[in-house]
């Protein structure tokens, strides 16, 4: 069944484009991760120009993350003062980002960028988990007698961030520090959704718990929070800039998405925690090593078509 | 009416840029009776190209039939050509590509070599030889080379072929002839076949000298959701994506409410 993508100008197997979606949402069910950062890439590769891509990306995230953000807001879970200020960033970010992709694809160069920051992002995010994992399995077979050592004690950059000045108080959160390091990973993780389609949770959860010193349940709450608004901004932006936002594909990867998370959750019962971050630590090193053989690898067509204004079109 | 008064002026026109060095001239020869089975191609939800035939009257028993697929309107394009820089291969230059046909097909029964000299070809731009001659290069960035009109046309027709845009085939079965004067015979218009009308041109040689001519349009165009959905986002970009936004929060959070733990992010 062949289904006609509107902005992305192709017509595609309606099953391969709600596989992908079913096939993330699995692995983002399983690992407790937002999947932007391999739906992508994913996209690119059945061949939905790279802008398009990332644009409805943002889209599917929006809908991915608002059921959960809802969620942890009738909870309590959200900390809105410091979400605000991490917003501001991330409105900043994604709107300097969104800028970024236009300049980018005017001089044909997006695509080639787009895989460099993905190279560094997931080699440095996956060997770091691939590394952390291995070492959780070898102590866990070590009779774990050293495993007091590895709680994470008050981070050192947790302190230096809180001397910085813009002092303020969070109460939900029960801190009291500088609004300069929120509103800079705020900052950065909004160009790279905008660049990427990424959500960004997968940097900002560990850097609101280990650098900034949030409670988990709180920092996964709050930044359920940030990801629907910088999204959303994000959406917005490329719709209006880039005009690159596929409804249509947003919504079938949506709804491949939210099947395949059901199942991934129910696998997650299953396995070991140290298991789950190996596997997907082979998983993001595998899409690392796909990517940098993109850009290094003779291309089988060196000329290629420019986008002119408008969407893949 | 209307489609009349276009055909005459886009006549017209052709014979005002052509002027007197043109020996032949379509609109002046005998008519090439045809018909098309649809002159109408709506871009559905489901929509994966569409095939259209076409019947015509040869005026000359025998003469040999050219057929042309090609966009009513010319294509200014941006093509971007890679390069090495240390290690990795990104765009180096682009060119600003103009004159060159959107989409550009030919059906004859053999070779056009064997029905029309080189010059009509030009003139009456058959074959990608007369294309190449019509592209115009314009270098927007990097460095120009000696070999980049080559290769920026190769890399073109490899585009266009592979989106099934371009083709030249000359085989008897594509452009079937009966007795010499019935003929039929298919294009197929690709799902990379954007909206616009599109001319279908029949070209009658004797002695490779043009005897007869005659023009079909076939017209694509997106039609429910997927024109809604292409005009609004081409045309009202702020209310899309507002529209976008909120459409995927009410899915979401729909989705959540239907699985009620909560989705995931």
């Amino acid at each position: 069944m062949e289904i006609y993508l509107p902005i992305a100008g192709m017509s595609i197997n309606f099953f391969l484009v709600i596989g992908i979606g079913g096939l993330v949402g699995f692995l983002s069910g399983l690992f407790g991760v937002g999947g932007g950062f391999l739906l992508t890439p994913l996209m690119m590769m059945i061949g939905i120009p790279p802008a398009v891509a990332a644009a409805s990306d943002s889209c599917q995230i929006v809908a991915a993350a608002s059921s959960g953000a809802f969620a942890h807001w009738r909870l309590g879970n959200v900390d809105f003062k410091l979400g605000l200020v991490i917003l501001l960033g991330g409105i900043t970010g994604g709107t300097i980002g969104v800028q970024l992709v236009k300049v980018l694809r005017a001089i044909g160069n997006f695509e080639f960028v787009m895989k460099v920051v993905y190279v560094l992002m997931l080699g440095l995010v996956g060997g770091a988990m691939f590394v952390e994992s291995l070492r959780t399995i070898r102590r866990s077979r070590g009779a774990g007698f050293d495993s007091a050592a590895v709680a994470p004690s008050e981070p050192k950059l947790a302190q230096l961030f809180a001397r910085l000045p813009l002092r303020m108080h969070f109460a939900r959160s029960g801190l009291e520090t500088s609004a300069i390091f929120p509103f800079s990973i705020g900052t950065i993780v909004g160009i790279m959704a905008a660049l990427l389609g990424v959500g960004g949770g997968f940097i900002m959860v560990p850097a609101m718990i280990y650098i900034i010193g949030m409670p988990t349940i709180v920092a996964i709450g709050t930044d359920l929070f940030q990801i629907v608004i910088t999204s959303a901004n994000v959406t917005l932006q490329q719709a209006i800039v880039n005009r690159t936002v596929d409804l249509l594909l947003a919504l079938i990867l949506l709804a491949g998405s939210t099947i395949g998370a059901q199942f991934g959750a129910l696998a997650g019962k299953r396995l070991k925690g140290e298991q789950i971050r190996i596997l997907l630590a082979i998983i993001v090193l595998s899409l690392t090593v796909k990517l940098f053989l993109d850009l290094v690898l003779t291309p089988a067509d060196l000329v290629s078509l420019a986008p002119a204004k408008g969407g893949g079109h | 009416m209307r489609r009349l008064a276009t055909v005459l002026a886009w006549a017209g026109l052709w014979l005002a840029t052509a002027g007197p060095a043109v020996a032949v001239s379509p609109a002046a020869k005998e008519k090439v009776l045809t018909a098309a089975s649809k002159n109408l191609i709506e871009i559905g939800l489901s929509y994966r190209g569409d095939q259209v035939t076409f019947f015509g009257v040869n005026p000359v028993p025998g003469a040999d039939l050219v057929v042309r697929l090609t966009a009513a309107k010319e294509e200014d394009i941006k093509l971007s050509v890679k390069g090495r820089v240390g290690p990795f291969w990104m765009t180096v230059k682009q060119y600003e590509v103009s004159g060159v046909p959107f989409m550009y097909k030919i059906h004859a029964a053999k070779p056009l070599e064997e029905i029309i000299p080189p010059e009509t070809a030009r003139e009456l731009e058959l074959g990608y030889e007369a294309i190449r001659q019509k592209m115009k290069l314009h270098l927007l960035r990097g460095e120009a080379a000696a070999d980049d009109a080559d290769k920026v046309f190769q890399g073109l027709l490899k585009i266009k072929e592979e989106a099934n845009l371009y083709n030249i085939v000359t085989d008897p079965r594509r452009l079937e002839v009966k007795e010499g004067q019935l003929f039929k015979h298919y294009f197929r218009f690709p799902p990379a076949a954007t909206e616009g009308t599109y001319q279908v041109e029949s070209f009658a040689f004797v002695n490779g000298e043009l005897v007869g001519y005659g023009r079909d349009l076939i017209e694509i165009r997106k039609v429910g959701l997927e024109h809604w959905l292409t005009y609004t986002s081409q045309n009202h970009p702020v209310f899309f994506g507002i529209f976008s936004v909120l459409v995927a929060m009410g899915a979401g959070l729909g989705v959540g409410f239907i699985f009620k733990k909560g989705g995931h992010h």
